[in-house]
């Protein structure tokens, strides 16, 4: 046993070694989350408008979040990575614009910027990244678009807006949301899954394509609908056909959940 | 002071730039050479003609036909000054070299315009053939395969194709400036849609009236479309 268990001696030898070891990592570790604190600049601004207001967001890299709140005033909040761009919001006559790229036109080389917006319920939200997530939450305004030019998932809830466009090139679409009588609605990736999940009640025109052939239309599945192309479109009426639906994957799956 | 000496300081004395050691050993000469002084006086009296009317000339009645007058005067006297055509092989080439080549305002101009014209068409069969050589050795394949009824589709392809190649190319130009991250979800991105594209393009070469393939194309292309010109303003 004492040739395997460390003496009494050796332990204190240990400990008197492994201190300073453990206050060295302790320390480089601080000043590691320090200085990746310091690199991150913070912006956040209040914007008083009007309850449907129209808000747009383009942006290079980085998240975009989006909330709705009770309030008729939009909650601009930035966190930007280093090098860190400028934003300079300007506010116009029925909205909010925020370009990071007409903003830092130029400049090669600029971090992510992670945005959260809160806005008033009744918004139209325009929102574009070249690359990264958008997640918008429980709007009903007239416009929701959310546009990823390469990827980043595209996440939808609570949405109840009678134009609606989500498009990404790698990167799932959730949509959870219903569609408004006269509607518009598309949803495009280039690969990933698209799921949109409605009341069982809805009604619209489809059109879903996906080469794989994994359309899954649930409880939305009816006789009027028609098969093109061994199973890799679906077109038809769900209901009186009262909005429109456009989804397409290229190399993903289509699924529709009833809520 | 031999003649041919004389001739080179002629136009410097007419212009009155000559120094004055050559202005008398000219001089001299020309007070002996009867030819040379001759040369001295064309000169002087073309010079005279030009400054009293400073630029203004009137044309003469009949430009051409003295234009013509004139050629046939130093082609008759090339040909006279010149062995017999057979005598030589070179002769059309001396004929060539000793013609005078001071060319009327019209035959300037239409010899401009032939040039600008071979220049025009050999740069477009240049781009045309270098455009064709830059597209996916797949997308011609595929292209090729495509039956006689779908040459509606290959015509907007190829010209879908053409805009495509415009972008890529602002793109490279600016993807050297993109961060590393960049770059490769650009790459990353760009696989994914020449997939879908090369996949569209698999389907209808075995099946050209297939729609669904059609319409994925479409998508797929402007899908392309898309992102070459949005990372393309980066």
């Amino acid at each position: 046993m004492t040739g395997i268990l460390p003496t009494l001696t050796e332990t204190s030898r240990i400990t008197l070694f492994r201190k300073p070891a453990l206050f060295a990592f302790v320390l480089v570790f601080t000043a590691l989350s320090v200085s990746s604190v310091l690199a991150q600049q913070h912006l956040s601004r209040r914007y008083p408008v009007r309850s449907n207001v129209r808000v747009e967001l383009k942006n290079i890299s980085g998240t975009i979040t989006v909330e709705s709140w009770n309030r008729d005033e939009v909650k601009l909040s930035a966190t930007m990575e280093s090098p860190a761009a400028n934003v300079s919001p300007r506010q116009t006559g029925d909205g909010l614009i925020v370009d990071v790229m007409a903003d830092n036109r130029g400049r090669s080389d600029i971090g992510d910027v992670n945005f959260k917006l809160q806005v008033p319920v009744n918004s139209s939200v325009d929102l574009e990244t070249k690359r990264g997530q958008i997640t918008v939450s429980n709007i009903r305004g007239g416009l929701v678009r959310a546009h990823v030019s390469s990827e980043g998932d595209i996440e939808l809830n609570g949405i109840s807006a009678s134009q609606v466009f989500a498009q990404n090139l790698i990167g799932n679409i959730f949509f959870d949301g219903a569609f408004s009588r006269g509607g518009t609605y598309q949803f495009q990736s280039g690969k990933g899954e698209i799921t949109i999940r409605i009341p069982s009640d809805s009604a619209f025109s489809l059109v879903a394509a996906t080469p794989t052939k994994r359309i899954a239309l649930g409880p939305f599945w009816n006789d009027g609908l028609k098969s093109l192309g061994d199973g890799r479109k679906y077109v038809g009426d769900v209901g009186d056909g009262r909005s429109s639906v456009l989804v397409t994957t290229f190399q993903g799956s289509i699924t529709f959940l009833r809520k | 002071m031999n003649c041919e000496k004389c001739q080179d300081l002629i136009s410097d004395l007419v212009d009155g730039s000559i120094s004055h050691q050559d202005k008398t050993t000219l001089s001299s000469h020309l007070e002996e050479c009867l030819h040379c002084a001759e040369v001295r006086d064309d000169l002087q009296s073309i010079v005279g003609f030009c400054r009293t009317q400073q630029g203004q000339y009137a044309a003469p009645p009949n430009e051409k036909a003295l234009w013509l007058r004139i050629r046939n005067m130093i082609e008759a006297g090339a040909s006279a000054a010149a062995p017999a055509p057979a005598a030589s092989p070179r002769s059309f080439l001396n004929n060539w070299t000793a013609r005078s080549w001071e060319l009327s305002f019209p035959q300037l101009a239409a010899m401009a315009a032939a040039i600008v014209l071979i220049v025009s068409l050999s740069t477009a069969v240049g781009l045309r053939r270098w455009q064709s050589g830059a597209v996916d050795p797949k997308f011609q394949s595929s292209q090729n395969s495509l039956s006689v009824g779908a040459v509606d589709v290959r015509n907007r392809i190829s010209q879908q194709q053409q805009l495509i190649s415009y972008w890529n190319q602002r793109v490279e130009y600016n993807k050297a400036r993109w961060n590393p991250q960049m770059r490769e979800t650009f790459d990353r991105n760009l696989a994914v849609i020449d997939q879908a594209v090369n996949d569209s393009f698999d389907s209808l070469s075995k099946n050209p009236h297939d729609e669904v393939s059609e319409e994925m194309l479409n998508t797929a292309l402007n899908e392309k479309l898309s992102l070459l010109k949005e990372f393309a303003e980066l």
